[in-house]
Formats: structure tokens, C-alpha cells, sequence
């Protein structure tokens, strides 16, 4: 169950945007740059908006795609949670619906990349969340 | 090195590249006018100090080189494996796993040496103590992306150059390598070295993974003091 949801532009009244992750090498292996093009359209967006997604906590996070001259687009990505304006955020809400976009992302770049790889990875490292899911 | 320990932190993944860790290496020693100088190179001490020796000879009395690299392709079987390796530090992977949860100063470490209970009773706490926020960490996933795994990989003309220069050095040298060691295992790269490097004493296996100066620090620095007496001897 990756739980993540793409969505149109939500309200932004009476919301910030707190950075919750940073890429400056999405191109790194330049599947994953692909992944970012296609799902959010990119060749024709550009950097005319960011892509929006719906995590598992129900809050909604902005994927702000970085470009840098001489290099592939997007270069980077900065991932910012719409918190409510004057709340505090929930780290591991946080934690959680990331590792949710992780998989998702995993999944959508497919071939050699697998999510049983990821969460073998996550349960290697013993991130608290996995460690109930075997 | 800058990045690590309790140098400065840059903040970019685009401050970091291995021409400019060598030069970094450099401009320290050159300050301090360091001359005579031994370089231990481990992991990416490898390239860098490797870098410094080979465009410095006239500083470098001798090198110990141990569970590194220096050379373009093939890369480590381990390094090929998308688990773990590939994606612990894979675009945004890297960030949330060593980032947010410091994966390699914590987990990392206590998976890299052979005493584990030791080395998180006396040694841990200082690695992640030293990375203490995301960050700060960011060298943690950017150096990994510098190791070449095909001929499009960053860095490539600087490898082929250390491993052409390499072939040519004349410096004593001592061959040091943890026996447990399963990301530069010993019977691939330290066989490797002594092909570039047939004048190299070794290798001396001693008791470690990945990071074996954890394991077999005291046994590895009479190594190093008895090869540098060695030297002693042959050139009083």
C-alpha cells in the first residue's frame, strides 16, 4: 500500500511550506530524473508549477523541481509539507508519508529498481516504522 | 577531510567534488609546509590521498594504502548491488536514509566493523555525534555517487590518471587490509594494488570489515611503525 495520491493545485490559504527534504541530484541515475518528467509532465510544465501529491497522512506536499543551467531538467527537487500556517509539523507523520513517496517513486521507475529492495534497504537501516512490517 | 569529522560542512552537493577534495589535501599540507610525509589512504583517503601523493612526490616519503581504490572500472561487486548499496544513497533515497536518519554515522558503521558490541559501546556515539543534523551529513551520500559504476560516471579521467600514475610510483608502500572486508574484498583489490604496485610490501590482513582501523587500530598503527622502520633501516 503506497498511498500517494497526485492532485491539481490545492488551497494554500492559511498553509506554509516547510522543507522537509532536498535532492540536488535527481539525475544521479537518470531514471529517476525521468520518473519526475514524466509523471508531472515536465517537457511542457517546466518550471511553470510544482507537482502536488496527497501522502498517507493526509497531508499534501509540494515537489519543487530545480533547474540548473548546463544540466538535464530538473537538476534538483525540494520537497516542502503544507503544514497548517502556525502548527507545528509532525516529524514522523513526516517520516512516514515520505517513505510512502519514496515507494511510490521506486515503483514508478521500475525495471531493476523494486520496492522490496527499498524496504529491505529501510529494515537494513532499521527506520522504526518497518520494523513491524517483517 | 571537509565534509566529515569536525571540518566545515558544506551545505551543496556541488561543493563536493574528488579534484577538489585532493586539492583541499593539498592546500592543507602545503600550509603547513608537511614534508616526509606518510599518507595512510583508506576508503575515499584513497583517491584523495593517492591524488595528493602522485602530484606531490617531493612531500611523500611513503604510503600505506588500505581497503580503498584507485582505479576507473571495474567497480566492487558490492557498489553493482542495488541493495543495499545503489539505493541507500540513490536520488532522494540518500537524503531521507542518511539525511534525515543518519544511516551511515549509526547503522552504517556498526554494520562495517567485525566487534559490534565494542564498537557501540566506545566508538558510535562519537560518529554520529559529529553529524549531528541532516546537513551536515550530506558528504555521507555525495561521495558514494563519485564511485564510477560504467564509462559515463563523474570523476573517470581522474581515476584513470591515479591508476596511471600509480603504475609508475616508486614510493615504499605497505598494504594493509581488513580480512572481513566485504566491500573492497581483499582478493580483488589489494591483489589489484600489488599488480599496479609489485614493489608493495603485503597485504597484511588484519581483523576488520569496511572500516578495520576500528577493529585492529593498535595491531595496523605497529604495522605502519614497523614498515617505516624498515625504511629507516634501508636508507639511514
Amino acid at each position: 500500500m503506497i498511498g500517494i495520491e497526485v492532485i491539481d493545485k490545492p488551497r494554500l490559504d492559511g498553509k506554509r511550506k516547510a522543507l522537509v527534504l532536498a535532492e540536488d541530484r535527481v539525475g544521479h541515475y537518470p531514471e529517476f530524473r525521468e520518473f519526475f518528467v514524466r509523471r508531472f509532465s515536465l517537457e511542457t510544465n517546466g518550471l511553470s508549477r510544482p507537482g502536488y501529491v496527497r501522502a498517507p497522512s493526509g497531508m499534501i506536499y509540494s515537489l519543487v523541481f530545480v533547474g540548473r543551467s548546463g544540466e538535464p531538467f530538473p537538476d534538483g527537487i525540494e520537497i516542502y509539507a503544507l503544514a497548517d500556517a502556525l502548527e507545528p509539523l509532525s516529524e514522523g507523520d513526516v517520516d512516514t508519508d515520505l517513505w510512502a513517496l519514496l515507494s511510490w517513486m521506486i515503483d514508478g521507475i521500475g525495471g531493476e529498481w523494486k520496492v522490496e529492495d527499498l524496504d529491505a534497504t529501510g529494515r537494513l537501516y532499521q527506520l522504526p516504522f518497518l520494523s513491524d512490517r517483517g | 577531510m571537509i565534509g566529515f569529522g569536525l571540518s566545515e560542512k558544506p551545505v551543496r552537493e556541488q561543493a563536493h567534488s574528488l579534484d577538489g577534495h585532493i586539492a583541499n589535501l593539498t592546500s592543507l599540507l602545503r600550509q603547513l609546509d608537511i614534508r616526509n610525509a606518510t599518507m595512510v589512504c583508506h576508503d575515499w583517503g584513497g583517491p584523495t590521498g593517492l591524488g595528493f601523493a602522485l602530484s606531490n612526490p617531493d612531500r611523500v616519503r611513503a604510503l600505506v594504502i588500505m581497503s580503498t581504490w584507485a582505479w576507473p572500472l571495474p567497480p566492487a561487486e558490492f557498489h553493482k548491488r542495488i541493495f543495499p548499496w545503489r539505493m541507500m544513497h540513490a536520488p532522494l533515497v540518500g537524503p531521507y536514509l542518511l539525511g534525515r536518519h543518519n544511516a551511515l554515522a549509526g547503522r552504517g558503521m556498526y554494520l562495517s566493523v567485525v566487534d559490534r558490541k565494542r564498537f557501540r559501546d566506545e566508538a558510535q556515539s562519537a560518529y554520529e555525534n559529529i553529524l549531528p543534523d541532516p546537513a551536515a551529513r550530506l558528504l555521507t551520500w555525495t561521495w558514494p555517487r563519485w564511485i564510477p559504476l560504467d564509462d559515463t560516471a563523474r570523476g573517470l579521467e581522474r581515476f584513470r590518471s591515479l591508476e596511471r600514475e600509480l603504475k609508475k610510483s616508486k614510493f615504499p608502500t605497505l598494504l594493509v587490509w581488513g580480512r572481513e572486508d566485504e566491500v573492497f574484498d581483499h582478493k580483488t583489490f589489494a591483489t589489484r594494488f600489488k599488480e599496479l604496485l609489485p614493489h608493495a610490501e603485503g597485504p597484511e590482513l588484519v581483523t576488520g570489515r569496511h572500516f578495520l582501523q576500528e577493529d585492529s587500530g593498535v595491531e595496523i598503527a605497529e604495522k605502519i611503525n614497523n614498515f617505516l622502520d624498515r625504511i629507516d633501516a634501508r636508507h639511514p
